[in-house]
């Protein structure tokens, strides 16, 4: 039994209608255009694509708020759109660019509301309560007014709030936009621990890289209404973009060696980083040829950042 | 059923009183607003008092029945902005999507979101209309009860109408100002003797502009006392809540289907 | 010195015509003043009907049923013609850019003065064009004559200053207050209540009238409806006479207080 996240041959067609002066034109938007996925219970996916690619469809066919043409989806066993409030007792949400916390109010106030929405049990509320304001460092801040906190306390306040009911479906929508680097590390420290502690499945929305490389597993790109990509984000990753970087630390000053393929990323006494192209060079040959050039302390193999692979991903599956 | 009802009722108490919380971060602004509120509505008492002065009666009305009237629209009008504040913004909330964060609570949608927000001018309202009651009218124990009951009954009307109005946003783009314009026609409606209007007017201010269920059938009933009266108040007020909630439900099947009209050209 | 002058007024006007050119684009606005009016017109065209009905008399405080209707008219033209100068003032003394503006007292007056006059003409003259059809449409034509209409638009002018320096005075208040919204309430309020909106001043207890009439805001108000109904010459002069008095009250006061701001402002560090 899944328990999941399952999606069957989703389809939405959308009929806009347009008012040419007096005339009546009737459009058809094809946004998604047949999806099957499965989620299993306690993953963690990012869920990408360019604007207009049928994402933000398929989040709101997911969580009730739209119906589809055709297809099944079943999330924890529900249908979303027909059983919409038993599912939305399970399912928590964070957007970005919305709050959910009251602004001229302590975050407590807005913990103690939510506890009402979902007809939390006063004991386990408090348990659940306590561990995050404990987890997520906002004991200080329970009290102060949400108007007086800076964005990263405030995304930390957000996440737990979506949190307490203990969901077994997390939606976040770029949770980290306007957040400073250690804020938004510390986010997604604490998503990734409470992915893994608690098992919850989470549908990650976001247009940074750092968001999916450090808390998701798996990267599903849409376009066009369909998925493109699917698959653990390392393999993505190597996958979609034929280049390695290649760190090397040497022992004295390296004599110059020819290397096809091959571009110089950063250069210094002892050390070479170069981004090779492994279909023009396989990285055994690389490395080969860089043992030429002197005796090596250290060698290192990344892949390359994640940016470039969801640009390619997306230039190649351009119409 | 009943056991969801007192859940609700709960509920709309929590809100209320977070609502409160948030207006009174900014005290000054919030009794700013309650007294300018309480000072309008004084003016149009202070005007119909003077005008009364010259010409007693209008068509069987007094001015005790004319201050009735005040008393119970503004009191019904606050407790129903006071508390489901969000059913001014009904329209825009509608039209900018807002709708969606109400739909991932595991609340029934419309109460929910209308007890979003509280308006608050609505609370000086309330406050004026209670007050204007006792101290003008002087009622007797009865008469209060079923003062507070009426102003209550107005709420209903008054929230069902405009989310009558704001539904509007379902099948129009654009919508916000035609829904304010018609819900600003019921409460101008509803401040004037309805002893004036006769005919087809007179129809209209039961159907179209239900400004007759809450000026009229209130007064009418505080005056009688009458049973009959009362029943007629609740039944009119329910039909329009029913007209309300049913056109926000059809608009809400049309949105969860996706496809509003887009005015784009 | 004459030349500067001129050159003043011209640039007033212009200010008052751009102002007027973008109060006129501003429709939904405006088709949402007319709605207003046709209820309000409605309304009271229904309420004289009754009392006159009841009272069987044909003329009441001297007018007729019509001539009361048509009071309205003129009235709420004026009023729902008001510009909000009174927050733009407020919103300059709270950002501080009214310390620029004080140093010369008469451009910072004359440019609200210039701007506002051009919104409000605009929204006068739509208010009294529609507001006379709706007014035909319900009860019909009163009895005009040119030497009549002459003189209401004669009393207009004084009628639109007197208003503005009553609403600048209210702005200035942001100098001492948290927020001018309540007084501008209040100002308004006051000016349907004593001014004589809805009804002229003669349906009001005999005891008050005189202090009524006395006051600005009958000035604004009762003093152009009345010249729109019921003109005699003798009136016209009456209401000359009140107006130039309100208007040397009122702007003495309105460059007293600005006097005053000034001091407050150099002082305090703006």
């Amino acid at each position: 039994m899944n328990r999941g996240v399952e999606i069957r041959d989703l389809r939405k067609k959308f009929a806009l209608v347009r008012w040419q002066g007096f005339r009546r034109c009737v459009k058809h938007v094809t946004a998604v255009d047949g999806i099957t996925l499965d989620v299993p219970a306690g993953q963690c996916v990012a869920f990408i694509g360019p604007n207009g690619a049928g994402k933000s469809t398929t989040i709101k066919i997911l969580t009730g708020i739209l119906h589809p043409s055709s297809g099944e989806v079943k999330v924890l066993g529900f249908t979303p759109w027909s059983e919409r409030r038993k599912l939305a007792q399970h399912v928590g949400a964070v957007f970005g660019q919305r709050s959910q916390l009251w602004y001229h109010l302590p975050p407590n106030d807005t913990f103690e509301l939510i506890a009402r929405i979902y007809g939390l049990e006063r004991g386990l509320y408090q348990q659940t309560r306590d561990a995050l304001v404990d987890r997520f460092a906002l004991g200080p801040l329970m009290d102060t007014p949400v108007r007086k906190l800076s964005l990263g306390q405030r995304m930390r306040a957000e996440v737990a709030a979506s949190l307490l009911h203990r969901p077994k479906v997390l939606f976040l929508d770029e949770p980290t936009i306007g957040l400073d680097a250690i804020a938004r590390q510390e986010l997604r420290d604490l998503v990734r621990e409470w992915n893994a502690r608690e098992g919850i499945t989470v549908f990650l929305t976001s247009h940074d890289a750092g968001d999916i490389e450090h808390v998701a597993g798996r990267v599903v790109v849409i376009n066009h209404g369909r998925v493109v990509v699917d698959g653990p984000v390392a393999e993505v990753r190597r996958r979609y973009v034929s280049t390695r970087i290649l760190r090397a630390q040497f022992q004295d000053p390296p004599r110059a060696v020819d290397v096809p393929g091959c571009v110089m990323r950063s250069q210094s006494a002892y050390e070479w980083v170069m981004e090779i192209d492994v279909t023009v060079t396989p990285v055994q040959e690389a490395i080969a040829r860089l043992v030429e050039a002197g005796p090596i302390a250290d060698i290192a193999v990344e892949d390359p950042p994640l940016e470039r692979v969801i640009t390619r991903i997306y230039r190649e599956h351009a119409p | 059923m009943i056991r969801s009802l007192f859940d609700y009722l709960r509920l709309a108490a929590t809100y209320v009183r977070f609502n409160l919380k948030a207006h009174l971060e900014y005290r000054g602004a919030f009794f700013s607003q309650v007294v300018s509120m309480f000072i309008n509505d004084g003016a149009w008492v202070i005007f119909w008092i003077l005008f009364f002065k010259r010409f007693p009666v209008l068509h069987g009305w007094t001015i005790t029945d004319v201050i009735t009237l005040w008393a119970v629209v503004t009191a019904g009008f606050g407790l129903a902005f006071g508390i489901m504040g969000n059913a001014f913004q009904l329209a825009t909330l509608i039209a900018q999507g807002e709708i969606d964060v109400w739909l991932l609570q595991p609340r029934a949608v419309l109460p929910h979101m209308l007890l979003g927000r509280s308006a608050p001018s609505a609370w000086g309202d309330a406050l004026f209309g209670f007050v204007v009651y006792l101290g003008f009218v002087r009622p007797d124990w009865p008469r209060m009860l079923a003062f507070i009951f009426l102003s209550l009954i107005v709420g209903v009307v008054f929230i069902g109408f405009a989310v009558l109005c704001g539904s509007l946003s379902f099948f129009m783009g654009h919508a916000g100002a035609l829904a304010d314009q018609w819900r600003n026609a019921l409460i101008s409606f509803s401040t004037y003797p309805p002893t004036l209007f006769q005919g087809a007017v007179k129809v209209l201010l039961y159907t179209v502009i239900p400004a007759g269920f809450v000026s009229y059938l209130p007064v009418q009933t505080l005056r009688s006392m009458s049973a009959v009266d009362g029943l007629l108040c609740v039944g009119g007020a329910l039909l329009v809540l029913a007209a309300g909630v049913s056109a926000f439900y059809w608009g809400l099947r049309r949105y969860e289907s996706g496809n509003l009209v887009s005015m784009n050209g | 010195m004459r030349t500067g002058w001129l050159k003043s007024v011209s640039k007033y006007s212009w200010i008052g015509y751009t102002a007027a050119r973008s109060e006129w684009a501003y429709s939904a606005a405006n088709v949402s003043r007319i709605i207003f009016m046709a209820t309000v017109l409605y309304v009271f065209m229904r309420l004289w009907s009754v009392v006159y009905e009841g009272a069987g008399v044909e003329r009441l405080g001297g007018l007729t049923e019509k001539q009361m209707l048509w009071y309205l008219v003129a009235t709420e033209s004026i009023i729902m013609s008001m510009p909000r100068l009174w927050y733009e003032v407020d919103h300059e003394v709270r950002t501080g850019a009214v310390a620029v503006q004080l140093i010369r007292p008469l451009s910072y007056i004359g440019a609200h003065f210039g701007r506002s006059t051009g919104e409000r003409l605009v929204r006068f003259a739509i208010n009294l064009v529609m507001g006379s059809l709706i007014a035909t449409l319900f009860a019909g034509p009163i009895a005009f004559s040119l030497s009549g209409l002459a003189m209401f638009a004669m009393v207009l002018p004084m009628a639109f200053i007197i208003d503005f320096f009553g609403a600048m005075l209210v702005g200035l208040c942001a100098f001492w207050l948290e927020s001018t919204q309540g007084i501008a309430l209040i100002y308004s309020r006051l000016m349907m209540l004593l001014g004589g909106l809805m009804v002229p001043l003669e349906v009001y207890p005999d005891s008050v009238q005189p202090i009524l009439r006395a006051l600005p805001f009958a000035a604004i108000l009762n003093a152009p409806g009345r010249m729109l109904v019921a003109p005699t010459f003798a009136l016209f002069v009456q209401c000359l006479g009140l107006q130039a008095l309100c208007l040397v009250v009122y702007g003495f006061g309105v460059f007293a207080l600005h006097r005053y701001a000034l001091r407050r402002v150099f002082v305090n560090g703006g």
